[in-house]
């Protein structure tokens, strides 16, 4: 199995303006996705998951610490300090920005989009861009009608699926996906969900997508990884972590998610999420968790989770673990 | 009479300003003889798409958009008919948090003056405000430390609960919420739809939510009322829409929501127990 | 609550840095100059014009310890007309900006907020002054006004506080629609409150701060105007006035025969409009992150 994306021990900071301390948004992160996966990264707000993605696109900012390695299809793209996206940054790796009102320009055509994109990353003249762009409209279910029209000419859902057309149309093996349904109507949420979906099965692309939704991962994703406070928790297929989630703050995440006709109380998560600064080994989620140790100090390794291959978490209180 | 709010055959729009500005006034019909009464105590949600004109709905209720035709009755009166200091004597009863909380504060003012400023507006002296202050932001669960700090330091779900405490610092009796969770991760969402309904059953007000959103809805509110491009499809208690909606709209809703979570048929939904 | 208290947090966000340290020194040194100026001038009479009498031998001299700037076309201590000019180029940039900004919030802002009829007639308003050229003003105040520093003022003003009519009327025009106006509306604050707190209030910062980086245009058009004999009277001290004066006698040889002459009141006009850009400039850049610069400058 060839390995799209692979992180080893990677972790990415932000420096502060002053320049006098480093918030760590990703800490020491292993993680491999494979070649066709489609893959979840869910976690609450600030916990880092934009900037993981944001590291496997190629587009971090400037003001931007890392450490560890990350390959993508084994090609070294961050090596400690250094980063090299040269070939992969719009062209192996597609990224599809989470604001489709703004990721936008209200001056260019839909055309013109598909043109600047593919002529930066692709050298494609206006002839060539123009036949992939109706080619990778075709796959969204949009036709060639909306090449001449302008962002505001089209509903928010039709605009997200332009910009997941611009992706497709690089021919990108891996696409990236920021929160690609928080800015749209619970209505539409479900057929750009199942339209990735179906880019992934049909296209064998690599999806990632990133989300607060820890229950809309399942209509797209095979597998994912929660992310807390800039760690991988828990990671597994979508449909084991969701049955049989493990992890105290997977819980507590399925549990404040809202369920059509399921009466049952939500359950906020509590506390707020933190900025870590000092990258310290203990258990992230320890001041929030109800179910704390003393043991919970330490930081907790990720185990797998009884027989069930490839599920792994990060807890102590597992069943299995050492103390329970 | 009991309703505590009636619409009745309301029509608005906005005047559009393209072409020649001032020439032709051309009119943006969004609501079309949209008619609903609200009771004392109700906890109302109204359901729609993007641009299906619920935002205006509560611009025309907070008397801020004059209908074209059609009356907004609000406790008996015709908002629009009264002279402005009776309509602000009748607005100032209705608590309102709008859509969007990363434009709704005022980004250099600190957050006691914003929570305060109903109050004061209403001609109350400040050391008398200040009290207060404290005690609704105990109420939506904020610490007191932030009194002095600017809404730009505050996280969206903060800045929401600013918002509520502002709403109801005047002890209003209707609440009127525009997506009040839409802007928030679903974690956050949890903690305002919880905040909301404890605010519901302690100060017993009339609650209007707008959202797009049927599985927050179901939180926040005990009769749908689902819009499409302006008009009303379809009206009723949240059970009774979910278990058998009526329109195709309604239904084509409710199927995309539940393909979300996986669920495949409308057979599956399974209404039970009650909400805490 | 003032709504400047951002504005202070703002200054002292940035004192640290080194460009807005250096631009705050110069623009010190500049207001201490013009306020002591006159004591330690060592001839503070020639600096106010007096030409001395009988003393032929003292015209166009060069730099020297007696007279460290030289003298000009009059036999005047160049060194103390200099110095005692920073109070005029103060009194002008100052007064300028600070009553066309005044001018033009006050516009811009009663547009934005009030539409219709009032928005349509201060913005034709605006536009008309806009197009006013400030020379062509001061043409016409100079022939029926005496000279001094009203002319100058008023020139400049008319037109300037259209351009702070407009940059506050977009500004204002982006907050006048945002939900904390429409809530403190609902709430029945009045429109004075209203204005002052949540559309002055927010748009403040970014005017006050091209108000401070105006100063250097400020003085840099009112001395243009002084160049031209248009505003302050011969023999006053302003550095326009020297410069005027300095190639008014002797033509465009000034600048071989006697470079002191345009030397040094151009070197002030120069430091001191410096000394205001390099103020603001941090300021603005602190504001909209987006102007921030990926490489940084020398200092
Ligand atoms: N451009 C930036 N500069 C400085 N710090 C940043 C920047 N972007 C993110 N951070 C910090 O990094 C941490 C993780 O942020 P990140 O955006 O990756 O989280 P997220 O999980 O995507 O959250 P959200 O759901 O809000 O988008 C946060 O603490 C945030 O404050
Ligand atoms: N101030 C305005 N001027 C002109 N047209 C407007 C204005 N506000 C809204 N509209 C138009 O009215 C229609 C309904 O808008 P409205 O804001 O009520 O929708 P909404 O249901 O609240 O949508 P959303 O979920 O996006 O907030 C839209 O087509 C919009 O373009
Ligand atoms: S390791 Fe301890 S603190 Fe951390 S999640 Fe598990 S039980 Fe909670
Ligand atoms: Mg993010
Ligand atoms: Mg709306």
């Amino acid at each position: 199995m060839v390995l799209a994306v692979r992180a080893s021990g990677i972790s990415i900071g932000y420096i502060d303006e002053e320049e006098e301390y480093i918030v760590w948004a990703v800490r020491r992160v292993d993680l491999a996705i494979e070649e066709g996966d489609a893959f979840c990264l869910v976690g609450e707000s600030g916990s880092g998951k934009t900037t993981f993605a944001n590291a496997i696109a190629g587009i971090l900012p400037p003001h931007v610490v890392t450490r560890g390695k990350l390959y993508i299809f084994d090609r070294l793209a961050i090596d400690e300090s250094t980063w090299n996206f040269n070939g992969l940054r719009g062209r192996v790796v597609s990224y599809i920005p989470q604001n489709p009102g703004t990721s936008l320009s209200p001056f260019l055509t839909i055309e013109e989009h598909f043109y600047h994109v593919l002529r930066d990353t692709l050298r494609y003249d206006r002839e060539k861009s123009r036949k992939a762009a109706i080619e990778a409209l075709l796959k969204v279910g949009l036709d060639r009608g909306v090449l001449e029209d302008y962002p505001h000419e089209l509903s928010g859902g039709m605009q997200q699926r332009v910009l997941i057309a611009i992706a497709l149309a690089s021919n990108a093996k891996i696409i990236v996906a920021d929160e690609p349904t928080s800015a749209i109507d619970a209505n539409l949420r479900a057929s750009v969900l199942q339209l990735l979906g179906k880019l992934n099965r049909e296209y064998r692309v690599t999806l990632l997508i990133v989300t607060h939704d820890l229950a809309s991962t399942s209509i797209v994703c095979n597998r994912l990884a929660v992310m807390l406070a800039g760690k991988i928790v828990e990671t597994g297929r979508t449909i084991s972590v969701l049955r049989n989630p493990q992890h105290p703050y997977t819980k507590m995440l399925l549990d404040c998610v809202p369920l059509l006709g399921v009466k049952k109380p939500l359950k906020p998560l509590p506390g707020e999420p933190i900025q870590v600064v000092e990258d310290k080994a203990i258990c992230p989620f320890r001041e929030r968790c109800p179910r704390a140790i003393d043991k919970c100090v330490e930081e907790p390794p990720l185990k797998p989770v009884g027989d069930e291959e490839s599920h792994y978490v990060k807890c102590w209180r597992l069943t299995g673990g050492e103390s329970e | 009479m009991s309703s505590i709010l009636e619409l009745q055959k309301v029509t608005a729009g906005y005047k559009s300003v393209k072409g020649f500005k001032s020439l032709i006034k051309r009119v943006e019909i969004v609501l079309r003889e949209i008619s609903f009464t609200v009771e004392k105590g109700e906890r109302v949600a109204i359901i729609g798409e993007s641009g299906s004109g619920k935002t205006t709905i509560l611009r025309v209720i907070l008397g801020l958009l004059k209908p074209i035709s059609g009356k907004v009755l609000i406790y008996g009166k015709d908002l629009y008919s009264l002279p402005s200091d009776q309509r602000l004597q009748i607005l100032r009863r209705i608590g309102y948090v709008p859509q969007d909380p990363y434009k709704s504060l005022n980004p250099v003012l600190k957050i006691k003056y914003i929570v305060g400023e109903p109050l004061e507006a209403a001609g109350v002296e400040w050391r008398y405000i200040g009290e207060r202050i404290r005690e609704v932001l105990k109420i939506v669960g904020l610490p007191q430390s932030i009194l002095n700090d600017t809404a730009e330091e505050l996280s969206g779900g903060m800045r929401q609960r600013v918002l509520i405490a502002r709403a109801i610092i005047a002890e209003p009796e209707i609440l009127v919420l525009d997506e009040p969770t839409s802007a928030l991760d679903v974690s956050i969402q949890a903690q305002i739809i919880n905040l909301l309904n404890s605010i519901y059953n302690t100060f017993k007000v009339t609650m209007i939510t707008v959202t797009h959103d049927l599985g927050v809805a179901q939180y926040l509110a005990d009769r749908l009322i689902i819009l499409k491009s302006g008009k009303i499809v379809e009206e009723g208690s949240v059970d009774e829409v979910l278990r058998d909606p009526k329109s195709e709209y309604t239904k084509s809703l409710i199927t995309s929501y539940l393909r979300i979570t996986g669920i495949n048929s409308l057979n599956n939904i399974k209404i039970r127990g009650q909400y805490v | 609550m003032p709504p400047s208290l951002p504005f202070i947090r703002l200054v002292h966000r940035n004192l640290r840095k080194y460009r807005f340290k250096i631009g705050l020194s110069i623009t010190i040194a500049i207001l201490v100059l013009s306020l002591v100026s006159q004591y330690i001038a060592p001839y503070p009479r020639e600096g106010l014009g007096y030409v001395p009498v009988g003393e032929e031998s003292r015209r166009l001299l060069p730099p020297s310890p007696q007279y460290l700037f030289g003298t000009d076309t009059l036999g005047r201590d160049l060194f103390s007309r200099v110095i005692m000019a920073s109070r005029s180029a103060i009194i002008q940039a100052f007064s300028v900006v600070f009553l066309s900004l005044i001018i033009g919030l006050i516009v811009g802002v009663l547009a934005a907020y009030f539409k219709g009829l009032v928005e349509l007639v201060l913005n034709y308003l605006t536009e008309l002054f806009m197009a006013i050229p400030s020379i062509v003003i001061a043409l016409f105040f100079r022939l029926t006004l005496e000279a001094g520093f009203h002319v100058v003022i008023i020139s400049l003003v008319t037109t300037w506080w259209a351009w702070y009519a407009r940059i506050t009327y977009v500004y204002a025009k982006g907050v006048v629609e945002l939900d904390y106006v429409v809530l403190a509306k609902l709430s029945g604050l009045s429109p004075a409150k209203i204005i002052m707190r949540h559309v002055v209030g927010v748009i403040i910062q970014p005017i006050l701060v091209q108000a401070i980086s105006d100063l250097g245009s400020a003085l840099l058009e009112a001395s243009g105007i002084n160049f031209m004999g248009l505003g302050l009277p011969p023999g006053y001290p302003d550095w326009g006035v020297i410069l005027y004066e300095g190639i008014s006698e002797m033509g465009i040889i000034a600048f071989t025969r006697a470079p002191w002459l345009v030397f040094y009141p151009g070197l002030f006009i120069l430091l001191t409009t410096l000394g205001f850009t390099l103020l603001a400039d941090p300021l603005r850049e602190d504001l909209d992150p987006r102007l921030r610069r990926r490489w940084k400058l020398w200092f």
